[in-house]
């Protein structure tokens, strides 16, 4: 782990599991292990990892050779690249992401609610989506 | 126009609006390249006799690598909040990211008058679209007549036009063939 008061410029790699939540500007590449930057965590940096999952702050691009999960707090500026992408509720993202499935299909772990074209709005479990027809 | 990311195609996608799980996890389902841009945030631009060019504005906003070509552009109600030579400006920028099939969407309106819709769009499926209320209003409603629109959007032609409720028009655009220069 990479503490709150740590401040880290340069390339970071390992063999392990990496959880930052503090400053890293520079690179960060873990192959095959997770990286997560938690919610006080600030990356200027490149990341690759097997499955990466931001809570914090990224400004790079990010290569997950599994997944990459941005989580309601994260806020990412970058270009992704994954099979897999989920962005949670409340996620600030801009940038491209890069996606190929291929065989690990998934489906959207972020709630949903089904509704009929042009109805008043119904009593939901997420009253601040709405559906329409397009 | 979703057609093809339903039979699995590789779909290189431009999302004007900020980025929403649903489309995110639409897309997710086979092989794309979604860009997000988010130029609602910017939103009103500085007008450009205060310095800054709008196609200078969206070539910052948009830095897109040269290759880039996109199938199919969601412009959503963008278009509502630009002034013409705003708009003008952003087609310019996009066009040497299009090409021959290049689909797009946009909402427009059947009378100015149309009330804002002020809410934020995205994909559920293929044939839905997700509706949530803005989180804070956007300044500079004031949309297009629909001849404008069109002229400003001269690269598209208006493939379809469908009236909404509260003289909302769902407008789906496809880029005229042959007619339009799409070199760098």
């Amino acid at each position: 782990m990479i503490g709150p008061s740590i401040h880290i410029k340069g390339t970071v790699t390992g063999g392990e599991d990496l959880l930052i939540q503090g400053k890293v500007e520079g690179t960060i590449d873990l192959g095959d292990h997770e990286v997560a930057v938690g919610q006080s965590g600030k990356v200027t940096a490149d990341i690759k990892a097997k499955t990466i999952k931001i809570e914090g702050e990224v400004a790079g691009d990010v290569t997950g050779s599994e997944k990459v999960v941005i989580a309601k707090s994260g806020k990412v500026r970058g270009n992704i690249v994954a099979p897999r992408v989920t962005l949670e509720d409340g996620a600030i993202f801009k940038g491209s992401i890069d996606m190929d499935p291929g065989d690990t299909r998934t489906t959207q772990a972020a709630p949903r609610v089904e509704k009929p074209v042009a109805a008043t709005p119904a009593s939901t479990a997420n009253p601040g989506l709405d559906l329409k027809h397009g | 126009m979703l057609q093809r990311v339903e039979e699995g195609e590789r779909v290189t996608v431009l999302d004007v609006g900020p980025a929403l799980p649903e489309t995110v996890a639409f897309f997710s389902n086979g092989p794309c390249t979604l860009h997000i841009a988010d130029l609602f945030s910017a939103l009103p631009l500085p007008p450009e006799d205060a310095g800054f060019a709008y196609s200078e504005q969206f070539r910052a906003l948009l830095p897109l690598p040269r290759n880039t070509r996109f199938d199919i552009c969601l412009f959503w109600d963008l278009f509502n909040y630009l002034p013409a030579a705003a708009a003008s400006a952003l087609m310019q920028v996009l066009r040497p990211h299009l090409h021959a099939e290049t689909r797009g969407h946009a909402f427009g309106v059947h009378k100015r008058g149309a009330p804002e819709d002020s809410r934020i769009h995205g994909i559920e499926s293929a044939d839905t679209l997700s509706l949530r209320p803005r989180r804070q209003p956007l300044q500079g409603y004031a949309p297009m007549p629909q001849a404008q629109l069109q002229t400003v959007l001269a690269d598209f032609r208006f493939e379809r036009s469908v009236l909404l409720g509260d003289s909302r028009l769902e407008i789906l655009l496809r880029l005229r063939q042959g007619e339009t220069d799409l070199t760098l």
